[in-house]
């Protein structure tokens, strides 16, 4: 399909361009020299952005990095679909370079089209993009995309843009699934971030009798579900001090959960390398299932 | 014409009314008969020979002598007029005075109307009671709703809260029935508020001989006043409803002025809408919304301010009795595959204590999520076959679902819901919607308000989906509906809809049937005409909704739309309520009328049906009235016989206040339900609405019954009238007409005509 290391190189890239804080001025984005129109072009961007100085820095970041991710990525090319898998696409700090690309990236895009075939099959009657969607935080547009999928939050390190638009995105009704990372050092710098977002929210233990366990499938049990290289070859579950898998939950004023934290698990891997014969069922067949189920939660709660 | 009377009286002695109604005879003597006769033999020869030898000239002037000796000729006839005379003291006369508060309106001209009736009948005013009892026995009444025999005029306080023209009068024929009447003198403004048409109490009037003589007091038309004539409001809404009152504001001499028309809840503005006066004498509809938040029956007013100048202060405002049910209405949304429309709709709903949005959701074949249930069990063996099962719900929403999913009994269900149950039916757009899911030619694409065109073919794939973005407006019936109603006013509410971002559909929908109501319409690229994105229609009992768009989520979620943006909500709640307004409950009670004057029957109606909405004709069913007073009175309903599952009952409203009605049913074996219903007791306010004087109602019941209608200023007239009226105790009266002055001008005229051209032509 696509060569890994081209996203790790336009990931990269896209991070180097990334502004901190409200102060970033963007430049002309030097990258991979595809022709990249200037976000100002974009006379209804501009008549939008000119109310607001803060967000003129954080739309043309965001246009310029969803275009260059749109130059790799297959990007939502079909705009009649009602599910769109959509990968939060969002900043790291200086450890960011996680396995040698950024971390939002990582398993990117196989996961998420492995996972959108296996969905399809699943829930046969949901109309799913079948491509992968990553979408900046600060991006307006993610607003179009009510499921979101966030990994290794563990190196998030969020600039102001992305928090206001993570905060803009839970508020209006979207929901976000974060997965993939370990141990208490990785909980501490989420839940430092999270907190920017939500200032105020408690994040609690999600009891199996929540409707997330049963939306779909009737899931009984918090399975730890091992990245792939432990997973394959029958090493130990846990990674770092992440011994016990947990499903944890940020819920809005109304009771409705809003930010779904699978905690010291990573289905992410399951659902790429589910097709691998040597990855084992039980925990593929978890993963595929509390996906399914979060995502039809997502869609009807 | 008065001055043409006045002139014909001056000329032929008697008014015209009075050759009208008597007859023309001659009393010639029987010298005068032999004289004329005599005289005609011998001259008639000589005069046609003369005539025959003479021209031009000549003959002029014998035709002047001939026409005068005829004019003599009348004369010594004796002409004169027979008359059916009342007999001075022997007849009777009506006098009935209106008492209602509408004769408190100082209209006649400067003064009141009472005070102008009174001063008419005053011996220091019109003296018309004088007048009138020289010649006949007089009996005085007044009335309002009811007729009253008074003694002297000045017993009358016109207070009356109601008038009852047409009955007073023909209570009036009662009381004189038994003596010989020559007619009825009314004095009235002519507002008759009874309810029941004037032409009844004509036709029986004319029908026993009875000549009404009705005297108007008061103005056609007032200079300057305001008046809120009628108000549009549903009887009953859910609570918390948004509501959409049409009020009519008719005005005379306010062009041009800006009013506010205000809403009060018990003592409180709840709304209030500016109002621009068109023309002079032209009527203005406002639209003022408004939330029903207390639960109970509400009595709304609606009122505009007293203006300057103007003459009835008093029809400034109007009430409305509008019951707002506690209750909560369920609404079954079947969606045939996870969308977001699931998720933005139940969050719209949520938190709306009134409506229950239970949601069934095919995942996969065979896989369903069931959510907002009342008990486990609940549409356990997925979309419901049976009827009691689907009637449960008040409404019902498809979504992206094909039609064959569903077997045929379940499709004629469905339409049966709309029809016979009186269910709120919508489909909402989707790939599997409309005619994209097969649904034309089922049962259901008759209960559909759009046209089901041919599933469209037009894409690049085969199997591609139509898509087409659109901009959604509301069509004029839209712009004004209470359900699209996105904020307090409508123009506000206007610049809302202009602002939402754009949605798309997978359906296109260009046509409605021609009973349906296009509500919002959507325009965009692709589409092969202007997209119908609501539209609804009337089918059996129930009504049916179409919406076109899949994605009204967007107005929830998107980047324009602020977090705190209430828009989607709104509008979707709003939806809703107005999909099971008025779904009728198994057991519903209706009451005639929602105001009644003190002392009126109330007629109490109940259909009963079973949980299957089949109706019912052996149930026991009785209404419990809560009184004013706290007295609870129970009232059987009995089957009406003619309808299967109406029965019906009444009580009098005795007292003044809310009455309260709540109607339970059963069987031997099982409760079928119960239903509440209001309705008001109190002194109707009708007097000062519409308070001009009605002329022209007033000169038909005279000219129907044979009398003669009278403005003020020529109301003794009446008693001449009444004099040669037939009616009553009369005799015959010979009057002479040979002295009549036109005799005298006519003679004159052709005296002078001959003598005037006998010199011109040099022949004296």
């Amino acid at each position: 399909m696509r060569a890994p290391l081209a996203y790790g190189l336009i990931a990269f890239a896209a991070l180097v361009t990334a502004p901190r804080g409200a102060g970033f001025v963007s430049g002309a984005p030097a990258v991979l020299g595809a022709p990249l129109a200037h976000p100002q072009d974009d006379s209804a961007i501009a008549a939008r952005a000119a109310a607001d100085d803060a967000r003129i820095d954080n739309r043309e970041w965001a246009s310029i990095l969803q275009r260059q991710l749109r130059a790799y990525s297959s990007g939502p090319i079909e705009p009649n679909r009602e599910f769109y898998f959509t990968r939060a696409f969002y900043s790291s700090g200086r450890n960011d370079l996680y396995r040698g690309f950024p971390s939002w990236s990582v398993d990117w895009p196989k996961a998420d089209i492995q996972f959108m075939m296996g969905l399809k099959r699943l829930v046969t009657h949901l109309d799913a993009y079948d491509g992968d969607n990553p979408v900046s935080l600060a991006d307006p547009d993610l607003l179009q995309y009510p499921f979101l999928y966030a990994v290794e939050v563990g190196y998030m390190s969020l600039t102001e843009p992305e928090v206001t638009g993570l905060r803009n995105y839970l508020d209006h009704g979207g929901f976000l699934v974060v997965d993939d990372f370990w141990g208490s050092r990785e909980w501490a710098n989420f839940e430092h971030e999270i907190r920017r977002v939500l200032p105020g929210h408690p994040i609690v233990e999600i009891p199996l009798d929540h409707p997330i366990f049963h939306s779909f499938y009737d899931i009984k049990e918090i399975v730890q579900v091992p990245n792939v290289g432990q997973g394959r070859f029958g090493g130990p579950t846990w990674e770092q001090d992440g011994i016990t898998p947990t499903v944890r939950g940020i819920f809005d004023d109304d009771g409705r959960l809003m930010v779904a934290i699978s905690w010291n698990s990573d289905l992410g891997d399951a659902w790429e390398w589910a097709e691998d014969p040597f990855y084992p069922l039980r925990f593929s067949t978890y993963a595929y299932q509390l996906g399914v189920n979060l995502i039809v939660y997502a869609m009807s709660h | 014409m008065p001055w043409f009377d006045s002139l014909f009286e001056l000329l032929f002695k008697y008014p015209p009314r009075t050759f009208a109604s008597g007859s023309l005879r001659f009393a010639p003597s029987w010298v005068f008969l032999a004289v004329a006769a005599v005289l005609l033999i011998a001259v008639l020869p000589g005069l046609w020979r003369y005539w025959g030898q003479r021209a031009g000239r000549a003959r002029l002037l014998v035709a002047a002598r001939a026409l005068l000796l005829l004019v003599i000729v009348f004369c010594l006839a004796r002409p004169m007029l027979i008359l059916r005379a009342v007999v001075p003291q022997e007849s009777f006369v009506g006098v009935l005075i209106d008492d209602s508060r509408s004769m408190t309106i100082a209209d006649a001209p400067d003064v009141a109307r009472g005070a102008a009736a009174l001063r008419l009948l005053d011996p220091e005013g019109g003296d018309l009671l004088g007048a009138l009892g020289q010649r006949f026995k007089v009996r005085l009444f007044s009335f309002a709703d009811d007729l009253q025999r008074v003694s002297s005029p000045a017993e009358l306080r016109f207070q009356g809260t109601a008038s009852h023209l047409g009955e007073a009068i023909e209570r009036g024929a009662d009381e004189l029935a038994a003596v010989p009447l020559a007619g009825l003198v009314v004095l009235t403004d002519g507002a008759d508020n009874s309810g029941e048409p004037l032409d009844d109490s004509i036709l029986e009037l004319k029908s026993r001989g009875v000549p009404i003589y009705p005297i108007g007091v008061g103005r056609e038309r007032f200079d300057r006043d305001v008046q809120v004539s009628r108000v549009e409001a549903p009887r009953r809404v859910l609570r918390g409803s948004s509501l959409m009152v049409e009020v009519t504001l008719e005005q005379t001499g306010y062009a041009g002025e800006v009013v506010d028309l205000e809403v009060m809840d018990d003592g409180r503005i709840v709304s209030s809408e500016k109002v621009r006066f068109p023309a002079t004498g032209e009527a203005v509809v406002a639209r003022v919304s408004f939330k029903a938040d207390q639960a109970g029956a509400r009595q709304f007013q609606f009122r505009t301010a007293p203006q300057r100048g103007e003459a009835v202060a008093e029809n400034n405002k109007r009430g409305a009795l509008i019951q707002v049910d506690d209750r909560v209405e369920k609404v079954l949304y079947f969606e045939g595959e996870p969308r977001y429309e699931v998720k933005y709709m139940r969050r719209a709903v949520h938190g709306d204590k009134n409506l229950q949005l239970v949601v069934l959701l095919r995942t996969a074949d065979n896989r369903f999520s069931r959510f907002e249930l009342d008990e486990p069990g609940e549409l356990e063996g997925g979309f419901p076959t049976k009827r009691e099962e689907l009637f449960r719900y008040d409404g019902l929403i498809l979504g992206s679902i094909e039609a064959s999913f569903f077997t045929h009994d379940q499709l004629r269900l469905i339409a049966e819901f709309v029809a016979e149950r009186g269910g709120g039916f919508m489909m909402i757009g989707g790939r599997r919607a409309f005619s994209e899911g097969g649904w034309s030619g089922t049962p259901l694409a008759e209960v559909l308000p759009v046209i089901l065109s041919p599933a469209w073919s037009g894409g690049s794939g085969e199997g591609d989906p139509f898509f087409a973005e659109v901009s959604v407006e509301p069509t004029t019936w839209g712009k004004s509906h209470p359900a699209l109603q996105l904020a307090s006013t409508e123009d506000a509410s206007l610049q809302v809809w202009e602002r939402l971002p754009k949605l798309s559909t997978f359906n296109p929908l260009t046509q409605i049937k021609p009973g349906a109501t296009s509500l919002l319409v959507g325009k965009g690229e692709g589409l092969p005409g202007e997209q119908v994105v609501l539209a609804y229609q009337r089918y059996g009992r129930g009504k049916a909704m179409a919406w076109s768009v899949h994605d009204s989520w967007h107005w929830q979620m998107h980047a324009d739309i602020p977090v705190e943006d209430q828009t989607h909500e709104t509008l979707w709640r709003q939806l809703l309520r107005w999909l099971v307004s008025y779904v009728p409950e198994p057991v519903e009670v209706t009451v005639g009328t929602d105001i009644v004057a003190p002392g009126q029957r109330v007629e109490v109606r109940a259909e009963v049906h079973d949980q299957g909405f089949l109706p019912v004709n052996n149930a026991n069913v009785t209404a419990t009235v809560e009184t004013p007073g706290g007295q609870t009175i129970a009232v059987p309903l009995d089957w009406t016989v003619e309808k299967d599952g109406e029965y019906v009952g009444g009580f009098a409203a005795d007292e003044e206040g809310l009455y309260g009605v709540r109607v339970e049913a059963g069987t031997r074996s099982q409760s079928l339900g119960e239903s509440s219903a209001w309705v008001e007791s109190a002194a109707l306010e009708n007097e000062l609405y519409d308070a001009q004087l009605r002329r022209s109602s007033l000169e038909r019941l005279a000219s129907e019954t044979g009398g003669r209608y009278y403005d003020a200023d020529n109301a003794r007239g009446v008693v001449d009238d009444l004099a040669f009226s037939r009616e009553g105790s009369t005799l015959l009266e010979r009057r002479d007409l040979w002295d009549m002055p036109i005799v005298f001008v006519v003679l004159a005229a052709l005296l002078a005509l001959e003598w005037g051209l006998r010199r011109r032509w040099g022949m004296a």
